[in-house]
Formats: C-alpha cells, sequence, structure tokens
C-alpha cells in the first residue's frame, strides 16, 4: 500500500469535464424557485459620519420585499478573521466607498438596484485619511476610535548597528508596492435559501466554509449547526474570498424574507468593495562583508490596511518573517506596521505579504552581488539556508531546504547559462535585454500559535467507489484532484474510483482554509490517517467474511486478499464485495482521520502566526527586452523553479507554476488598484489591466523535488510560491538590460521611461 | 431588429444551439440575460458586463460575441452558439477534449468563453500559430492559468480536427489507467 501509483503521475483534473462543458454550476449560476434578487447600498463617501438613513421610499417600491438597515442585523455586527472590526451595516460612520449601509431584496435584479437608489442617507463627510504613514502620526483624524495603527510588530536579533559599522558594503532604498487586485473572474456572489425550519444554506464560492458559517452565525445571532456554507467551486479566489465577503447580506436577506435570494456583485462593485494586496512602503538597509556574507538587514515596513483589518496583521507579519528570504541573517532589526486608511480594503492575497518584502530584498541581494563584482546566482548560493541553520528570526530550519537545488537548476536553465549571448541579441537596436534571477522561501501553513489542523472523511460506498471529504474549498488550484491521487493510492484504487466532497460545512469535518499554501499538505495527511483507518475496517469486515485472521488480509489493487488460504476459500474480494457486505450487516463503512501541524522550535513572543516550520522554496528567471525609447518591458521568456517537495500532480504544478509567473508578471509591470482621495479610479479591467495572452512570455516548469518527511508521500504548499520571485527577476532583468534599477513597481513604461532619463 | 418601446416585451426566435427557440425580452435584455436566465444555459459565465474580460463570449452567426454587450432584440432570427453546444451526441469537442487533456483549465470560470473563442478561430483558420491564437483568445482574460496550456490545447484541437482522427494523449479521462498518465 502507499506505492505511488497516481500520486506523480499527471492526472487529468477530476473536474475538468464538467468545467468545459458548462456543466459545473457556480454559484452565480445557481437558481431556485420564487427566489428574489438581492444589492448592497454602498458608501457614498470614503470616510463620513451617518446621520440618517431613511428606507421608507425603497419600501414602498414595486417588487421589493426587503430593506435592511444596522437595526435588521441580529446579532454582533461586525465581521473580521482577525477582529471583527467590519460593520455587517454601517450605523453611524463609513470608512471606505465599499462600506455596506443597507440591503435590497426584490423580485428583480433591476428592481433591487433601483430601490438602492430610493434610499436616503445622510452623511457628515470627514477628512480623508489616504496616506499610511501621516495616518500613524498622533494628529491624523482616526479611521477607527483606537487608533490607526492596527498592528506593530519589532524582531531584533545580534548587534545589527555593530554590523554595518564593520560591513564592507551597506545598500539602503526605499521601496513602493502596488495595491494589486486579485481580479477573479468570477465576482463575489451566491445565494442563500432557507427551510421552513429556518436553517439556513448559504451558497457562496469561498476559501474557508466552517469559518465563514462561524462569522454568519454570530451576526445572525444563531446557532452555526443551523447554517451551511458551500464553498466549492468558487470561480477564482487567491485569497480575496478568504475573508466574509457576501456571505452575510445573503443570509440575512434569506432570513428576513423567508425566501432564496441571490446576489452578484458587478465587476465595478467588487473591485470598489473587495479585498486587494497591502500596498507597502519598504525601507531596507542590507550589510555583507568584503567576501560576500550577509550580515545584517533593517527592515522598516509600512502597510496600508485599508479600512478594516481583516487579515491585515498577520499579512505584516508575515512581511517581516520573509523580509530576510532565503539568507542565513545573523543581525536582524525588523520593525512592521499595519495601518488603517480610508483606501478600500486590503488583506489575504496569495504570497501574504511575502512578494513585497521579497521584491525589496531580492533587489537588494542583486545591487550588493553587483558591488562586490560577485555572480548574483553564487551569492545567492553562498548565503542561503541550509537544513540545520538558524533563520533570521531564530528557528531552526528543521524541514526540508529547497534552495540550493532550485539555484542549481537556475544555473542549468538555457536563459541564465545562455545570458551573454541572449542578451546581445536585442529585437531592435532601440531594445535592450536582460536576465533577472530571484529566489525565495515560503511559509507553509499558519505559523506559531495559531491552530493548524486537518479532517478528513472516507466512506466506501455502494458499488465500490469512495467518497473523500476534505472541506478546504476547490477555488480553482486543483486541491480536489491532488486529494483524489492521494486517496487512490492510500486506498489501492484508482483516482476514477474517488468522489471528492469539498468545501461543505454540511457534509465534510472542518479542515480549515485553502489558504497559506497549506490545502494539499494538510487535506493530504488527513486523508492518508482516514485511509489508515478505512484499511482496518476494510480488513476487518474481510477477515470475517473470508474466515481470515486479520494480519492475513493484504491490500490489492481494488480489493483485499488472504495471504495463504486454505484450499476452495475466496482468496478475494473487491471493495465492490467488500460494500456489499457491509450493506448485509448493516454497517456504515466510514473512518474519519486528522492531523496537526507540526511547528517551528521557537515562535516570537507577543505575536502568532510566525515563524514557520515548513517553507516552499522556488527560484524564477525572467529574460526581459526594454525599449528604451518607450520605456515599455517585455517579459521574453521566463523559467520558474519551484520545490514543492513531491509533485503530487506535475500537470497540476505547472498549472500553478505558469499562473503565478503571470500574475507576478502583472504585479511587476502592469496592475495597481489606483485610489485617490478615498476613491477608486481604476475600477474595471478597460483601468485595470492585468496581462492577457498576448504578454504571457514563453514559460518554463523545472520541478525540483526536495521530499518533506512530513508531508504526505513528501509533499507541501506551492500555491503562493509560484507568483512571488518573478516579480524581482523581472525588476533585476530591467537592471540588467538597462542600469536602472526598479524599486516602485509597477515598472510601469511611464516609470522606466523617466528612470531610464534619469540615469542617462 | 425588432424594435420596441421601453418597458415593453417582445418575443423573439432565434436558434441556440441549432433548436429554435422562442423567448421573450424586454428592450434592455441582453443577449447574456436571455441564455443565462431565460433559457438557463448558464455555462455562458459574466465576469464584468462590459465587453472587457470576455467570459460570456459566445458565437453569433459563428463569430465571437461579447453577449454582455448583445442587446437581445439584436439575435432575432439568427443562430446563437454556446459552450453547452460545442459537445455532439455525448461526444466532446476536440477542444474540450485537449482543455482536459492540457491541464488548461483551473478555477473553470474563463473557460467557456475561451473555448467558443477558439472555436471560433478554428473554423476561420484550421493552422493557426501560437501568434494566431493569442491573438484570437486575447480578449478572453484568465487569473489561474499563464495562458500556455491553454494555446497548447488549442494547438492540439486544431491538429486533430485537421487529422480529423482523435489522437490519443498522455492524459486522459479519470477513468483511464494511469500509466499512460506518466511523463
Amino acid at each position: 500500500m502507499d506505492e505511488s501509483r497516481w500520486v506523480g503521475a499527471r492526472v487529468a483534473r477530476i473536474d475538468a469535464e464538467d468545467k468545459v462543458t458548462g456543466r459545473l454550476k457556480f454559484m452565480s449560476d445557481l437558481s431556485f424557485p420564487d427566489m428574489l434578487w438581492g444589492a448592497v447600498l454602498r458608501s457614498a463617501y470614503p470616510h463620513a459620519l451617518i446621520k440618517k438613513i431613511d428606507t421608507s421610499k425603497a419600501e414602498a417600491m414595486d417588487g421589493v420585499v426587503a430593506v435592511l438597515t444596522h437595526r435588521d442585523v441580529p446579532g454582533l455586527n461586525g465581521f473580521g478573521i482577525v477582529v471583527p472590526d467590519q460593520p455587517v451595516l454601517c450605523a453611524d460612520k463609513v470608512r471606505y466607498m465599499g462600506d455596506a449601509v443597507a440591503l435590497v431584496a426584490a423580485t428583480t435584479k433591476e428592481g433591487a438596484r433601483e430601490a438602492l437608489q430610493a434610499i436616503d442617507v445622510e452623511y457628515e463627510p470627514l477628512p480623508v485619511v489616504d496616506d499610511p504613514e501621516e495616518a500613524m502620526l498622533e494628529s491624523s483624524p482616526r479611521v477607527h476610535a483606537d487608533g490607526n495603527i492596527h498592528h506593530h510588530i519589532k524582531v531584533e536579533r545580534g548587534d545589527v548597528d555593530a554590523a554595518f559599522r564593520d560591513a564592507a558594503v551597506v545598500v539602503e532604498n526605499t521601496y513602493y508596492t502596488p495595491r494589486q487586485m486579485h481580479a477573479f473572474m468570477e465576482t463575489e456572489s451566491g445565494v442563500a435559501t432557507i427551510d421552513e425550519d429556518g436553517n439556513i444554506t448559504v451558497w457562496c464560492g469561498s476559501q474557508h466554509p466552517f469559518r465563514d458559517q462561524l462569522q454568519i452565525a454570530r451576526a445572525l445571532g444563531m446557532n452555526p449547526r443551523k447554517i451551511q456554507v458551500v464553498s466549492t467551486p468558487a470561480g477564482g479566489a487567491f485569497g480575496g474570498k478568504d475573508e466574509i465577503t457576501v456571505q452575510i447580506y445573503l443570509a440575512l436577506l434569506a432570513l428576513r424574507t423567508g425566501r432564496p435570494v441571490k446576489i452578484v456583485l458587478s465587476r465595478e462593485e467588487s473591485v470598489v468593495a473587495g479585498m486587494k494586496r497591502h500596498p507597502m512602503k519598504i525601507r531596507m538597509k542590507t550589510a555583507a562583508a568584503a567576501d560576500g556574507t550577509l550580515l545584517a538587514n533593517e527592515v522598516r515596513v509600512v502597510g496600508d490596511t485599508g479600512a478594516y483589518a481583516s487579515l491585515g496583521g498577520p499579512v505584516v507579519n508575515l512581511a517581516i518573517e520573509h523580509s530576510c528570504g532565503v539568507y542565513r541573517m545573523p543581525n536582524v532589526r525588523l520593525e512592521g506596521f499595519c495601518v488603517y486608511t480610508n483606501n478600500g480594503l486590503a488583506g489575504a492575497f496569495r504570497g501574504f505579504g511575502a512578494n513585497q518584502v521579497v521584491f525589496a530584498l531580492e533587489t537588494q541581494i542583486d545591487m550588493i552581488a553587483e558591488r562586490l563584482g560577485m555572480d548574483k546566482l553564487e551569492f545567492r548560493r553562498k548565503n542561503a539556508l541550509r537544513q540545520g541553520d538558524v533563520a533570521a528570526l531564530g528557528h531552526t530550519m528543521t524541514a526540508s531546504v529547497g534552495t540550493i537545488a532550485t539555484l542549481d537548476a537556475a544555473s542549468r536553465c538555457e536563459i541564465w547559462a545562455r545570458r551573454e549571448e541572449l542578451k546581445a541579441m536585442p529585437s531592435a537596436p532601440h531594445k535592450k535585454r536582460g536576465i533577472g534571477i530571484a529566489t525565495e522561501l515560503h511559509g507553509c501553513g499558519l505559523g506559531v500559535g495559531l491552530p493548524d489542523y486537518g479532517a478528513a472523511t472516507i466512506e466506501l460506498l455502494p458499488g465500490g467507489r469512495f467518497a473523500v471529504g476534505v472541506s478546504c474549498p476547490e477555488i480553482g488550484q486543483g486541491n480536489t484532484t491532488a486529494f483524489a491521487q492521494m486517496a487512490a493510492d492510500s486506498l489501492g484504487c484508482s483516482v476514477g474510483d474517488i468522489v471528492m466532497v469539498s468545501g461543505d460545512s454540511r457534509h465534510t469535518l472542518d479542515s480549515g482554509t485553502s489558504t497559506a499554501s497549506r490545502s494539499v499538505y494538510t487535506g493530504g495527511n488527513a486523508i492518508r490517517s482516514a485511509a489508515a483507518r478505512m484499511r482496518e475496517i476494510l480488513a476487518d469486515v474481510a477477515a470475517e467474511a473470508l474466515g481470515a485472521a486479520r494480519e492475513e488480509i493484504a491490500f490489492g489493487r481494488g480489493g483485499v486478499e488472504v495471504r495463504s488460504c486454505p484450499a476452495g476459500a475466496a482468496r478475494r474480494l473487491s471493495y465492490r464485495e467488500i460494500a456489499r457486505i457491509g450493506e448485509g450487516k448493516g454497517r456504515h463503512l466510514k473512518a474519519e482521520g486528522d492531523f496537526i501541524w507540526p511547528v517551528a522550535d521557537r515562535g516570537l513572543e507577543g505575536y502568532f502566526g510566525l515563524p514557520h516550520l515548513i517553507y516552499s522554496y522556488i527560484t524564477q528567471v525572467a529574460l526581459v527586452e526594454v525599449d528604451t525609447l518607450t520605456g515599455e518591458v517585455e517579459v521574453l521568456r521566463a523559467v520558474s523553479i519551484p520545490d514543492p517537495g513531491r509533485a503530487i500532480n506535475p500537470a497540476g504544478i505547472e498549472a500553478q507554476s505558469e499562473g503565478g509567473v503571470v500574475m507576478g508578471m502583472g504585479y511587476a509591470l502592469m496592475e495597481d488598484t489606483v485610489i485617490e482621495h478615498g476613491i477608486t479610479k481604476t475600477p474595471n479591467f478597460s483601468t485595470y489591466i492585468i496581462p492577457t495572452a498576448l504578454d504571457a512570455p514563453e514559460i518554463e516548469t523545472i520541478i525540483v523535488e526536495e521530499p518533506e518527511p512530513s508531508g504526505p508521500f513528501g509533499a507541501k504548499g506551492i500555491g503562493e510560491a509560484v507568483c512571488v520571485p518573478i516579480t524581482p527577476a523581472i525588476t533585476n532583468a530591467i537592471h540588467d538590460a538597462t542600469g536602472v534599477w526598479i524599486t516602485h513597481i509597477p515598472a510601469t513604461a511611464e516609470r522606466v521611461y523617466m528612470a531610464l532619463k534619469e540615469h542617462a | 431588429m425588432k424594435e420596441i418601446g421601453p418597458g415593453a416585451m417582445t418575443t423573439i426566435s432565434f436558434k441556440v444551439n441549432g433548436g429554435l427557440v422562442e423567448v421573450e425580452v424586454s428592450a434592455d435584455d441582453r443577449l447574456i440575460d436571455v441564455l443565462r436566465e431565460g433559457l438557463r444555459l448558464t455555462g455562458t459565465k459574466e465576469g464584468c458586463g462590459v465587453g472587457e474580460c470576455g467570459a460570456c463570449t459566445v458565437l453569433l452567426d459563428g463569430k465571437p460575441v461579447n453577449s454582455c454587450l448583445v442587446p437581445a432584440l439584436q439575435v432575432e432570427g439568427r443562430e446563437v452558439e454556446t459552450v453547452e453546444g460545442l459537445a455532439k451526441d455525448g461526444r466532446l469537442h476536440p477542444l474540450q477534449e485537449a482543455f482536459i487533456e492540457h491541464t488548461a483549465v483551473q478555477c473553470g470560470f474563463c473557460t467557456p468563453g475561451m473555448l467558443m473563442s477558439a472555436a471560433a478561430l478554428l473554423r476561420e483558420n484550421p493552422d493557426p500559430t501560437r501568434e494566431d491564437i493569442a491573438r484570437a483568445i486575447s480578449g478572453n482574460l484568465c487569473r489561474c492559468t499563464g495562458y500556455h496550456q491553454i494555446m497548447a490545447a488549442i494547438e492540439d484541437a486544431a491538429r486533430r480536427i485537421r487529422a480529423a482522427v482523435p489522437e490519443t494523449s498522455e492524459a486522459e479521462g479519470a477513468a483511464g489507467t494511469p500509466e499512460a498518465r506518466r511523463e
């Protein structure tokens, strides 16, 4: 058992056929008899007091069934993963343009939107807080009564000042990163239904059905058992559907009207109200000795979390944890602030704070290597953490470490090995080519101090197939296919014999979030635990039926057999036969498995969620061409070298890798949600530009496997790391081409052009 | 195109995936509303509502259009093809097979529109270059993939359609044997 037949194979996604035929129902595709349309009245100001809300005109409109305000929230009028500081419906104050003030349910979509316009809200505008550093001053207007600094973290190790004094090279720069948008193709949307006993089901694509259930229950003042949340499938999420989106609105409207209610956010509403990546200002001062040994890093990060906390604190914590990257850094002074403003909302987004600091750090690394005249790859190799080393935060790297393996592969990849040759052949005389490299490690799981657990169920179905339940939702990343592969190998059957149950608070056990590069590792380990118990049960039933001793039962493909059995007796039972025997005896053949994450040997007093024990590793290389007349940058080729421990499905890893490269390229070159004085200036895809097929570079993915012994079949998560180092690989390539250092992304044509002019 | 006043309803008839349908529409109904809500053909997705993302792409008289930008009244007497019409007689279209085999599908929300743009391309140009393919799907945004698996799938489908005999590939449906799927 546990031989790898399916694990490691290029298995077609189990959900692909339903997706290519259009059969799969996303939540925005669902429709129920007697269903109403819901709509959300958003704030008219980025920062204002609410003086009066009058809904009488809207209520009197034809087709309007309910209009709800803060007075209609039965339970806690707040939500938020860490602190519930975001009102479900604002009572006395609005803090960003996406704040919800009222809800409408009407018989038509148009009717619901018209009713919103008939709601009369009187505001008293307040000064807009839109600069995070100014927001930190005592004199700043307050977004929240307790002050604008939501979270502050400070970590010091070693003697930073002495290290800077003794260093041969010190580089110090300020970096700015944009407010990237998740831009999932399906906006936040869903349906809530309610039965005659008042049980509510919320169908809404998201990343943790059980936490949604809890947050909905709190707001409704209702027992969570009466609320079912179905989160799979989601039409993309990337962290942007980790926090509550429309779930509570849906539940409130269904509760009030007793009818199914559907809400689908328009793209513009999604852009204004939805989550973003934290823009950060990063001051980084890094020192090295003459021989290229890194000595110290001093980092100050200010993250703009917008109006509410959501996961802003943990994002800044992880920025601090990842700010020294893959390197041995004996002396550090790291400080991070998570600050409230009226600039929209920032929270979880693939990479979770690492994208920003790794951009800064990997630029610093290139600068130092260049100052010392060292090869940029060799400089990284020299300073990279090895297994057993102590990391910047003081914990020991006891799990598998893949940096060297990914760097070795990078050194052999074509665009690195032939870089001088490729550089010398630009497509036009006014164009210049460059090659850049960057690397990172990425924490998997929730880190020290947060309960991080997995659970899985396996049930033998009549007919001999297995239903495997893991709650971590399928948000497009392909975890259900990986789960099916691991279950198939754990049970000795084929992927076709596995029926996955995902993202459903009623039909699965809580296995936590589909975030933090954790679901394959967590779900896989939980499946292995459940499968071991399932095999015990199957062996029991088979032993009894075959009249054999338990120890005599061996598992083969698709069933069990007796090792040495008396002549004439049946030697073998298929799972189908065992299912029939179980049924005949009225035995429910079901097993549960569980798993708790191991954590790092040392935490940080006063903080939670860091550091991590298990990291995924990745090196990425980019070949760019810069048009020196326009400043336009084209990424021609990219090589992505992830270390997922073990590739459960290499085709799936390639899919993640390619998608990550293009998302990280968008972050490097084009994407920014512009908010001026609290107003979003890029509310759709004609102003917020994401890469198209014409922008995508040629991408090669080289999978490097450094098995993680604690992982299922040696695997760990890779979903986030794939979009991180590509950004500085691209900006480092721009430097290689032109001599210009990019410290402010996105490196738009305008920014690059101005930098080239200044450089000349 | 039919003409009616604001607020009034009228019946239009047109072909969807080969079958004639009659639906009642108002002046401000869009083709996507008729497909998704009137006919419950929810394979066609709405990602932006203003013709920027391509998720709602369908074929109108064989040409790809953003169905969120087409007034329903405009399709009177015309022919519409959606993702639900790609598979014929229970057999997947070569594009659908290739999308499955090349892992060209992740969250799947852009997939129907992507398939329809690709189908239109292959009818016009059975032997497209990578550049042709990239151009044909450049109006279809995808946030999950890096587009390459999609372009590889379209290339592969074009090959199969040209050969007219479907080839077997390294990754078949989940019911196949894993041996066939190893690298």
